[in-house]
């Protein structure tokens, strides 16, 4: 709540010398303000002092008068905003205060002073300890990893547009930039080609080093016409390598270069199963009447023929020596999965 | 590092027909470019292609798979056919950052023994159906070390002429180490991009395998510093991205920032560069592979600076 003050503070003439019996000093803040006065204020206790000259006159005592003091110490008050007003008539002005106690007026210049003191010590202190923090680029300058000539730049490098980008814009005055909360200034690359060249030459004398070609298992002897320098060995326990080497080379760039059809194993298998289905049949018809293959397809046209034909049964291909009467489907099955066999292989490229 | 994200959001519609091989199968992206960033333009593809590209540390965790999963989805959304070779025979995780794992079935490995033909094992990602994932071995099957680099060599000349046509880039993860697993990875590479973190042990490592790469014969070596932190730069108690190239003299293929979402992306199977909105290590990935298209590296970095203080009462805070 703002509210203007304005005290007027009618002073005192205090006599040199003070009545014995009675001492009574009456001072009166008078307090003008567009809403609130002071006279509407309750008083209980009211301080009076009273100084009495020797020679009482009306001056004095107007100014006496003028000089009343009421201090509004209402304990039914409760109104805070009330409380707070009095307790500020209850303290003397500030300029008359300041005036009156020189001494306070230097302690509060010393505290400054001294709390200002400490911020900066405290400065000086946690930037000392920055430097003395184990583990920083320091020790790495101590230990010769890092030339010191690049440290104790300070004033940042003035680099327009480093990206060709258009849209980055940096400023004519500096390069610093704020992104995500944080400032940011460009540094330019250094690395000329002169010092790449450098690194390669140094790098070409400290690691000599020849592709293996040659890779052996612990305690195989090298052959003799191979650079030593070129062999690998490998352990026996190598959880993912191995030396064995079970798969014919021409045979694997063909499986890398292969575009279409069956992939090699896979054929592979298939034809192994094919066989072994083949002689299992072969086998299994050595007791049987001897099936041509070549003839497949009069078998099935044979079974293709009515089924209710009265062929005797000694003409039929289907009928075992033993005189059983075998059912076609069974026996059509194996040749029909030879004639889907053979037109597989027809369709192998 | 980071560039500024532009403000507009334009549609690009490619005036010239692309030069590279268009594949038969229709893909699932639209003719505009897509990506985090709506640039005004289409990288344009540098060099021969298929690009082959090794990724390759040395030190195992500082982030290969990371960056061949998100610079590959970044590749295949601006555009370009993509296919990834997992080369880490004895511990495969390329599929698992992809989400793919699922639908691995066959591998290199089948089809040199003629399981599978070549095209069957290849893993076609269902978001960017010009993205195709391809597995050295299953973790239980022990790979002839004998051809092993051959057999790679098969593979990416057996890519290069397929039906389909020859992918624009061809990304190898590499194996940690410098063993057999390694010089499988990069027989058959033309150039390699080297993922460093800003730390002494991985710098060394770094450099070691960058020499055994140019004592193979590949020159074409770029750097990508990982797991950045610019707040532990800026106390001076990590590398600078300047100090890690003065060390390893090579040249500057990306700077990718520290970032929790990497750990959340891997347990999703769905690589960071997709999120939307994008994080700051997405974009990262997303220009390294702008750069990697067009053979360009970074020409400045970002160093992060105090804030300006304002206020009278700044100084309190010490």
């Amino acid at each position: 709540m703002a509210s203007i003050w304005t005290l007027q503070f009618h002073s005192l003439y205090f006599p040199h010398r003070v009545s014995s019996t009675v001492a009574k000093l009456r001072t009166e803040f008078t307090l003008s303000q567009g809403r609130l006065s002071l006279n509407r204020w309750s008083t209980n206790r009211k301080f009076q002092l009273k100084a009495v000259r020797d020679s009482a006159s009306s001056n004095e005592d107007q100014n006496l008068e003028s000089g009343k003091v009421a201090v509004a110490a209402d304990t039914k008050t409760k109104d805070p905003v009330a409380k707070f007003q009095e307790t500020l008539i209850s303290l003397p002005p500030v300029a008359f205060v300041m005036k009156r106690h020189t001494r306070s007026s230097f302690a509060i210049g010393l505290s400054l002073s001294t709390a200002f003191l400490v911020i900066v010590v405290r400065a000086f202190i946690v930037r000392r300890s920055r430097y003395n923090r184990p583990g920083s680029v320091e020790d790495l300058v101590r230990r010769g990893q890092l030339r010191s000539d690049r440290r104790g730049i300070s004033r940042p490098l003035k680099y327009e547009d480093p990206f060709n980008n258009p849209l980055v814009k940096v400023g004519k005055s500096n390069s610093t930039m704020e992104m995500c909360g944080k400032v940011y200034r460009l540094a330019p690359i250094t690395l000329t080609k002169e010092q790449q060249t450098i690194h390669q030459k140094r790098r070409s004398r400290a690691y000599q080093w020849k592709r293996p070609t040659i890779f052996l298992k612990e305690g195989d002897l090298i052959p003799p016409d191979v650079d030593p320098d070129t062999v690998r060995w490998i352990p026996a326990n190598h959880p993912f390598a191995t030396t064995a080497n079970d798969i014919d080379e021409d045979l694997a760039q063909n499986n890398v270069y292969q575009k279409q059809g069956v992939p090699f194993r896979i054929r592979a298998e298939h034809e192994a199963l094919q066989k072994k289905l083949e002689a299992l049949q072969n086998e299994q018809k050595l007791n049987k009447l001897v099936i041509d293959s070549s003839n497949a397809k009069d078998f099935e046209r044979a079974f293709k023929l009515n089924p209710k034909s009265e062929e005797p049964l000694d003409q039929n291909p289907f009928v075992n020596q033993s005189g059983d009467l075998r059912p076609p489907r069974p026996d059509q099955a194996p040749n029909g999965y030879d004639s889907n066999s053979s037109s597989e292989e027809m369709q192998k490229p | 590092m980071l560039s500024l994200i532009p403000s507009p959001t334009i549609q690009f519609k490619p005036l010239f027909p692309s030069k590279t091989i268009k594949p038969l199968k229709p893909f699932s992206s639209k003719s505009s470019i897509q990506s985090v960033l709506q640039w005004n333009r289409k990288p344009e593809l540098a060099g021969e292609t298929p690009r082959v590209v090794v990724i390759t540390s040395g030190k195992g965790g500082v982030g290969k798979t990371t960056t061949t999963a998100n610079v590959g989805l970044s590749l295949a959304r601006l555009g370009f056919s993509v296919v990834a070779i997992d080369a880490d025979v004895g511990l495969r995780n390329l599929d698992l950052l992809l989400g793919l794992e699922n639908r691995v079935n066959y591998t290199v490995v089948e089809v040199l023994n003629g399981d599978c033909r070549l095209d069957q094992a290849l893993v076609r990602d269902k978001r960017w159906s010009n993205f195709e994932l391809l597995c050295i071995s299953k973790p239980r099957s022990k790979l002839p070390l004998g051809f092993g680099g051959k057999a790679l060599t098969w593979v990416v000349e057996a890519l290069k002429s397929r039906q389909e046509g020859s992918p624009d880039f061809i990304l190898i993860d590499c194996p940690a180490g410098i063993d057999a697993g390694f010089i499988t990875a990069i027989t058959p590479a033309n150039e390699a991009v080297l993922v460093t973190t800003p730390d002494i042990t991985s710098l060394r490592d770094a450099d070691r395998v960058t020499g055994l790469l140019e004592c193979d014969g590949i020159r074409d070596i770029k750097m990508v510093v990982n797991r950045v932190r610019t707040d532990m730069i800026k106390g001076e108690d990590m590398m600078s991205v300047l100090d890690i190239q003065e060390m390893l003299g090579l040249a500057l293929l990306g700077v990718i920032p520290e970032d929790s979402e990497v750990i959340r992306s891997t347990n999703r199977g769905y690589p960071l560069v997709l999120n939307k909105p994008p994080t700051l290590a997405g974009l990262a990935f997303e220009q390294a592979a702008w750069r990697l298209v067009e053979q360009d590296s970074m020409k400045a970095v970002m160093v992060e600076e105090e804030p300006k203080r304002r206020g009278f009462f700044s100084f309190f805070g010490g």
